[in-house]
């Protein structure tokens, strides 16, 4: 499954405590509470300055303190109140000042998170807008908060940190020079809370190297911060490392001091990024030395009893991987006399450390740095020896494939994310995931004694298995992903594995391990064990032989019953999947009539999988029932009517709260299709489907189900198309309601609505010119509307084809002149590639327009862009309009524009012969999201209610090659002499060859 | 559907369509499409941008490299000198005081005396007190020195001091030449001189040219390039001849401004003299000189191709020395990041057929230089692509890409990079059947964002070839199977914004949902 990729990719809002702030300025009904100097101008914009008086304090204490109140009566206009000064010179060193010497401790805290806010709202001046702090008040600020951070309560150090680095990101280094050296000099203090106010700050503010790329001015601020911070941060790495020791028995003095350390690390790492500084070059023995001893490091002191956070020394240990892992990257040369003690520390790290969900993160980056070494061919001696790789494989690889209680768990109680790890692919930073990745790293020099090791591992552990099942089922799973990991080479979405281990056997093993497990009777017994078995059909489907696979067809469908939600979906997303699979000559691997003595039980049992608990909603399920009716067809016919009754049920039921997109968009292909597979054989029954759903269809339209408005759309295209003869009274009902504006707003209905239109015009055209004439300019005005919008102009393109096509030409003559001009229009004032194209396939309209504006198009837009054209009807429709042009406009012959004409003829046989122009500048790549405001419901194409593409010049032209030639042929024929003159005289050579290749296909000559 | 032809007198109209939408026409003003139309960037890049100059970053993180030419060089072993000059006196260690006063001395024995203790100090492996003996106001004594025709050992420690004066900061190379140095040294240059001094004067004048645009322009302006030709075509050791090599080095060395034209013209006859000289350290400076001329605009750089020294620079590539290697191998590079004309000279010179052994070189700055060069023909029109191809330097670019040192491997991604935007779809999907997507998509888990970004880069435009060519499932399936999709799922987390939403761009434009099955179903008209 890759849908919804883009939204989980949405941004996430990041979590810091803004407290909300509503509405602009202009509560000032309080204002004078302050006593406020009224002739004290101090900044340009912002004339008032608050006294710096304790009564000013003691009012701000009373608002701050209503800010807090839940009754939002009494809160709101505090805020507002806030709000309303806080452009006042002093305001925010009067928060400062409260949060620094307010007796009250809630007050501190709040002045601190307001005056985070405040910082966060207004320091960054933006141009052409005024500045709204004033330059004392930031001169102030910034002269007092770093002591202020660091001399106050941790709750408090952490807000006023934050407003450091907002600061910071505006000013440092060049308009707050002082501050690298005030940090540096808390170094000396010796006080660990100062220095890790210190270290934190720092880290706030370096770790955008991270993710900066290189610029000038980036790198003269971290030279800058290179040149006063490395020697200051080396030098109290070594002297933290030394008070370790001499307080290894003082467990609160360590937890301190590691946390620096960690910060320090994280220093590191952010100051390195970019590249290897000098510095850190030189100093590369100190740093790693230190680094590699920290690693092998344990104090019990420092362990932890809580089994899901890591603790301090993961923490440490996690980002000194990442430090090492950087390093044997980016500057290998340098960190290569390092890397083999690293490589074992690493090593005896891993085999030391516990299962407990705390090391997780700790494991999966110390294995996934043996994975990167070991690939590498100069550190391959590191790992050959054999007592290495069966230890490697041993202690390291085997226990982190276990099935541990975590995964237990979540297999019972939280399927949905486990299904998500396990079939997905979103494991990436789980212990299993960079387990495989290190199999797969080793395979590379290593496949044959690797898979060896591993053999007689999973034999082993199977005859465990065998011994006592209900006690030592967790083997057979550790066996089953062994084998999993160790023959898969390589994999995709759609073949599952592709390029699979040679020296595993994995029919073998799949008739003695995997069959006898999925034949046992109790389909809930061992439910681990009977998803294992299910995704390795699933993922082996191509190496094991079909006649396996029809075998387990029977057994899959048995488990859809299973109470277990992870083995039902599976057993779902299984069939699902091998009902895809192509066998020779592209068609499905298996027919229709091979399951055809399965139909029954199939579908019975997929939609009693949806009455599970659980599943009610089960994507994987839906998806299932849209592709068993993709591949039965037919065979599915007799048993429509309870399906669609089913199907609308459902319908009915989510629509009262949609919550699972890709379910609903499968339920709606899963009706298409019943539509489509019915009304094949027999159109007249689309009246039953039009009674079954319309119900349901008015009451998401009534309700506005937003979600599923689109799709209602264009299953009525669906039906309305299907019907043969002219439009039912039903949908004309409609027809004016499908103009209102409202309902165009929304971009996801768009496309549906379109659709729905055409297929109006198509089968209503005369209905409309007779009984709905007034609707026309309705009609157009939605064609205005779609046009003028970059994201949906060719919306409106397609409408207007389908209004030209089918509407009788006296209902739109008069609106043509309208028409030509909005089109003009919107090419002058924003010129988007796919306008061109749309524009492109209008040229019959074009041509008409034979004024002064003609020529300009002509030169600027049709010939430079026409190359851009894509897709072969849209290419044809094209080209029979350039043709026109070329051979049936008297003004292409002997105007002005008779210069264009050669060029016109040679973009043509561009068009004709060169590879497609896809380039879409730069700033098109942005109109989709500028275009989509806010969360709206996108549009979901229904691939089964899709129509196929429309060909208008299709009787009319079959190869656009032979008619250019016919044309200009009977052009040659009107004006003798005229034609072969202009043509060879300014066609370049490569052009003219092609145009006589036409000419000879087409057998005539010009004359 | 015909339309009639309608004329238009209106530029100015209110078109009102419908109730619910209003629109101002304005037919006035085209040009505004048009001045948009220059702001378009074809995928953002011109072909002039792609040949990648060696940047003059003055910002740099990292160590200074060793394989870089020295600039400014100090006396610090006894040079093979003339037995007059040999020691007659006895070691002397003399103080402070007394160096001042010897050489404030009359009698110019003792100013030799103490010259040579200057000389020692400054001759010392660590630490020579070149700050001690510049504030001691010495430097005008010691030039007057160097007039003293008639007393060559003199000349020979005035000159030697000097040199080391002007091997140091660009101050005390500067108190050097305010003290009138360069004329008097000039001086020596003449046939008259003995060739130790006459030696000594070259080197030194080198340090000063060394220091940069300004001095060597000054130097330049001296006219020591005749006097230094005439030299060369004297009977000289070997060794003066290095000196001079070197001292031409510094001339050619420095851009912003670059050497006068004149002056470079001047030069380059004589460069094309020494570039045929067998000695390895005359062959080096040569080369790095070139390379100096090299690294400017096209202009500068057909100069030095005129003289018609490519091919041979080219032999030198091949040179077993190393030092001959890299200046020559860096100068064929500069020549290739030229316009398409010159880099077909450089490979009409034969260029190509060296590029695969050095790539191979077991030093990894030589092959990072070698594929830095390779980039930039990659960066040229199909048919230079097509001998870079012909020449089978796809292996190892393959081959760097998956194994190379982390800087050779970013000189193959912008390799891949150029190759891709400049290659015909049939080259580029030789590149693809030699290997290398797996090492490319690999390389988008590397800590380095710019790679990054050039690499998806890369991706999305061998999709749209592909999809052009009606190839892009397989392409598609290959990347998967290569694990490339669950990089860039990853990578759409990316907390660069710019790197996140080239991600996302490709998976949504090339990997959406259900590529795989029931569009196909619905494709396959028998069964629908």
């Amino acid at each position: 499954m890759r849908s919804g990729r883009s939204l989980a990719a949405a941004p996430f809002c990041l979590g810091l405590n803004v407290r909300r702030s509503s509405g602009g300025r202009g509560y000032c009904l309080l204002q004078c509470a302050l006593r406020i100097p009224s002739s004290v101008p101090v900044s340009p914009q912002e004339s008032l300055a608050m006294e710096l008086s304790d009564a000013n304090l003691q009012t701000l204490t009373e608002y701050l303190k209503k800010t807090l109140d839940p009754d939002p009566a009494i809160r709101r206009p505090a805020e507002k109140f806030l709000e309303s000064v806080e452009g006042n010179q002093n305001y925010p060193l009067l928060l400062l000042t409260l949060l620094e010497k307010s007796q009250d401790n809630v007050i501190k805290v709040c002045a601190s998170v307001t005056f985070k806010n405040y910082i966060k709202r207004n320091w960054r001046i933006v141009e052409d807008e005024p500045n709204k702090i004033c330059e004392a008040d930031r001169v102030a600020i910034k002269a007092n908060i770093v002591h202020l951070m660091l001399s106050s309560p941790e709750q408090i150090q952490k807000q006023l940190s934050d407003a450091i680095s907002i600061i910071g990101r505006e000013d440092f280094p060049q308009k707050w020079p002082d501050l690298l050296t005030e940090m540096v000099n808390r170094f000396q203090s010796g006080d660990f809370h100062v220095i890790n106010g210190v270290l934190r700050t720092a880290h706030s503010l370096f770790k955008r190297y991270r993710h900066e790329f290189k610029s000038n001015e980036l790198w003269t601020e971290i030279k800058l911060v290179l040149d006063a911070f490395a020697l200051p941060l080396t030098n109290l790495f070594k002297a933290t490392i030394e008070l370790c020791s001499t307080h290894a028995n003082d467990a609160s003095a360590l937890r301190i001091l590691f946390s620096s350390l960690i910060l320090i690390s994280k220093l590191f790492y952010s100051l390195n990024f970019q590249d290897l500084p000098e510095f850190f070059e030189d100093n590369m023995e100190t740093w790693m030395n230190n680094f590699h001893t920290l690693l092998t490091l344990d104090n019990k002191l420092l362990q932890t009893d809580d089994e899901e956070e890591a603790g301090l020394l993961e923490l440490l240990k996690s980002q000194i991987c990442d430090n090492a892992a950087l390093y044997a990257q980016k500057y290998d040369e340098e960190f290569q006399r390092y890397l083999p003690r690293f490589v074992t520390a690493i090593w005896n790290l891993l085999v030391t450390t516990g299962q407990e969900v705390k090391y997780d993160l700790l494991v999966s980056n110390a294995i996934q740095f043996l994975a990167s070494v070991c690939e590498r061919p100069h550190y391959k001696n590191l790992f050959e020896d054999q007592n290495t790789l069966t230890s490697i494989c041993e202690k390291v690889i085997v226990p982190n494939m276990e099935f541990r209680a975590a995964d237990e768990e979540a297999f019972e109680d939280n399927s949905e994310e486990y299904i998500r790890r396990d079939l997905e692919g979103s494991d990436i930073d789980t212990r299993r995931r960079a387990a495989c990745d290190l199999v797969r790293g080793l395979c590379k020099f290593f496949e044959g004694p690797v898979t060896g090791i591993f053999s007689g591992y999973v034999n082993s552990m199977l005859q465990e298995y065998a011994k006592n099942p209900s006690v030592n089922w967790k083997h057979k799973d550790a066996a089953i992903y062994l084998v999993t990991s160790l023959a898969s080479k390589a994999q995709t979405q759609k073949h599952g594995i592709t390029q699979a281990n040679e020296l595993v056997n994995l029919t073998e093993f799949f008739v003695n391990h995997i069959l006898p497990d999925l034949k046992s009777p109790n389909v809930n017994e061992f439910p681990v064990l009977k998803a294992d078995g299910i995704k390795y059909i699933m993922i082996f489907r191509n190496q094991v032989p079909k006649e396996h696979l029809l075998v387990s067809i029977p057994l899959l469908i048995n488990h859809l019953q299973a109470e277990s939600i992870v083995v039902h979906t599976y057993a779902a997303h299984a069939l699902e999947r091998l009902f895809t699979m192509r066998g020779p000559n592209n068609a499905t691997l298996f027919t229709a009539a091979e399951i055809a003595p399965f139909v029954e039980i199939l579908l019975t049992n997929l939609f009693k999988a949806l009455t599970l608990p659980g599943s009610s909603e089960n994507e994987y399920i839906m998806k299932a029932i849209m592709r068993s009716f993709s591949l039965l067809q037919e065979a599915i016919i007799p048993y429509i009517p309870t399906l669609i009754t089913q199907l609308t049920q459902k319908l009915l039921a989510v629509s009262k709260n949609p919550s699972k997109p890709h379910f609903n968009h499968y339920m709606f292909e899963a009706i298409c299709l019943s539509i489509r597979i019915t009304c094949k054989a027999n159109p007249a029954a689309v009246v039953n489907f039009e009674e079954a759903l319309f119900l349901v269809f008015t009451e998401i339209l009534q309700n506005d189900v937003q979600e599923f408005i689109p799709y209602v759309f264009q299953v009525m295209s669906l039906l309305l198309e299907t019907h043969k003869n002219d439009i039912p009274s039903s949908y004309m009902a409609l027809f004016p309601h499908l103009l209102q504006p409202v309902l165009w707003e929304r971009t996801g209905n768009i496309p549906a609505l379109v659709r729905l239109l055409q297929a109006f015009l198509e089968r209503g055209s005369n209905t409309i010119a007779s009984a709905a004439a007034d609707k026309i300019p309705g009609l157009l005005g939605v064609f205005q509307k779609l046009i003028a919008s970059k994201a949906n102009d060719h919306q409106g393109f397609y409408l207007l084809n389908s209004i030209i096509e089918h509407m009788p030409p006296e209902s739109v003559d008069q609106y043509r002149k309208q028409i030509f001009l909005l089109l003009f229009q919107r090419l002058q004032n924003s010129k988007t590639t796919k306008f061109i194209k749309n524009h492109l396939l209008k040229h019959e309209i074009s041509f008409a327009l034979m004024n002064r504006m003609f020529g300009m198009v002509l030169e600027k837009i049709i010939i430079p862009e026409i190359q851009k054209v894509s897709g072969n009807v849209e290419k044809k429709i094209c080209a029979v309009g350039i043709t026109k042009l070329l051979t049936e406009c008297p003004p292409m012959m002997d105007t002005e524009y008779t210069k264009l004409w050669t060029p016109l003829l040679q973009s043509l046989i561009g068009l004709f012969e060169l590879p497609e122009d896809d380039t879409v500048p730069d700033e098109e790549h942005f109109i989709d999201i500028e275009d989509t405001p806010g969360y709206q419901t996108a549009f979901s194409q229904l691939a089964f209610a899709g129509k196929k593409e429309h060909d208008p010049v299709g009787q009319m032209v079959n190869n656009p090659k032979i008619h250019l030639a016919q044309s200009l042929h009977k052009l040659s024929t009107a004006c003798p002499g005229r034609v072969p003159s202009m043509v060879s005289t300014s066609l370049n050579a490569e052009a003219l060859q092609y145009l006589q290749g036409y000419l000879q296909a087409a057998s005539v000559t010009l004359l | 559907m015909t339309l009639t032809h309608t004329g238009y007198e209106y530029l100015f109209v209110i078109v009102l369509l419908a109730g619910d939408f209003l629109l101002l026409v304005n037919m006035a003003a085209l040009d505004a499409s048009e001045e948009r139309l220059k702001k378009f960037k074809y995928r953002g890049k011109d072909a002039s941008m792609r040949r990648q100059r060696r940047v003059a970053l003055n910002l740099e993180l990292r160590k200074a490299r060793k394989d870089e030419q020295t600039l400014k060089r100090r006396g610090i072993t006894y040079l093979p000198v003339d037995p007059a000059f040999e020691d007659t006196t006895k070691e002397i260690s003399l103080s402070m005081d007394e160096i001042m006063k010897g050489v404030n001395s009359s009698d110019l024995t003792i100013c030799c005396q103490a010259t040579q203790a200057i000389r020692k100090m400054l001759s010392r492996e660590k630490n020579p007190p070149l700050t001690m003996i510049v504030d001691l106001g010495v430097i005008p004594r010691l030039v007057k020195f160097l007039s003293l025709r008639h007393y060559p050992h003199l000349q020979f420690e005035a000159a030697w001091a000097l040199t080391n004066i002007a091997s140091g900061t660009s101050a005390q190379t500067q108190a050097v030449v305010q003290a009138g140095a360069i004329p008097s040294l000039l001086g020596l240059l003449s046939g008259v001189s003995n060739a130790a001094v006459c030696e000594q004067a070259v080197w030194a004048l080198g340090n000063i040219a060394g220091d940069g645009p300004e001095l060597r322009d000054v130097v330049i302006a001296s006219n020591i390039i005749p006097r230094l030709s005439s030299l060369i075509s004297s009977p000289i050791s070997i060794s003066f001849l290095r000196t001079i090599t070197w001292t031409f080095s510094n001339l050619c060395r420095n851009k912003d401004p670059y050497p006068h034209e004149e002056a470079v013209k001047q030069m380059l006859p004589i460069l094309s003299y020494l570039l045929h000289q067998q000695d390895s350290e005359i062959l080096s400076d040569t080369c790095w000189a070139l390379s100096y001329l090299t690294d400017a605009d096209s202009e500068r750089t057909a100069l030095v191709i005129d003289t018609g020294v490519l091919p041979r620079l080219v032999e030198l590539m091949d040179n077993s020395d190393i030092n001959v290697l890299a200046p020559s191998l860096r100068t064929m590079g500069n020549i290739v990041t030229g316009p398409d004309h010159q880099t077909q000279m450089a490979i009409d010179a034969g260029m190509l057929k060296v590029l695969p052994r050095l790539l191979q070189h077991p030093r990894s700055s030589i092959q990072k230089e070698a594929m830095w060069a390779l980039s930039n023909v990659a960066a040229g029109p199909h048919h230079q692509i097509q001998q870079l191809i012909a020449h089978n330097l796809l292996p190892p670019l393959v081959a760097l890409l998956r194994n190379g040192d982390y800087k050779v491997q970013k000189e193959a991604v912008w390799t891949v990079a150029n190759f891709t935007t400049g290659a015909s779809a049939d080259q580029l999907f030789q590149l693809i059947n030699f290997g290398i997507l797996e090492p490319l998509l690999n390389l988008l888990t590397v800590p380095d964002l710019k790679i990054i970004v050039i690499i998806l880069d890369v991706i999305s435009s061998i999709l749209q070839a592909a999809q052009n060519q009606g190839v892009k499932e397989s392409l598609c399936f290959l990347i998967e199977e290569l694990g490339g999709i669950h990089k860039l799922e990853a990578l759409q987390f990316h907390r660069n914004p710019e790197i996140s939403w080239a991600a996302l761009k490709i998976i949504n434009r090339h990997f959406d949902e259900e590529e795989d099955g029931y569009m196909d179903v619905l494709n396959s008209k028998p069964r629908l």
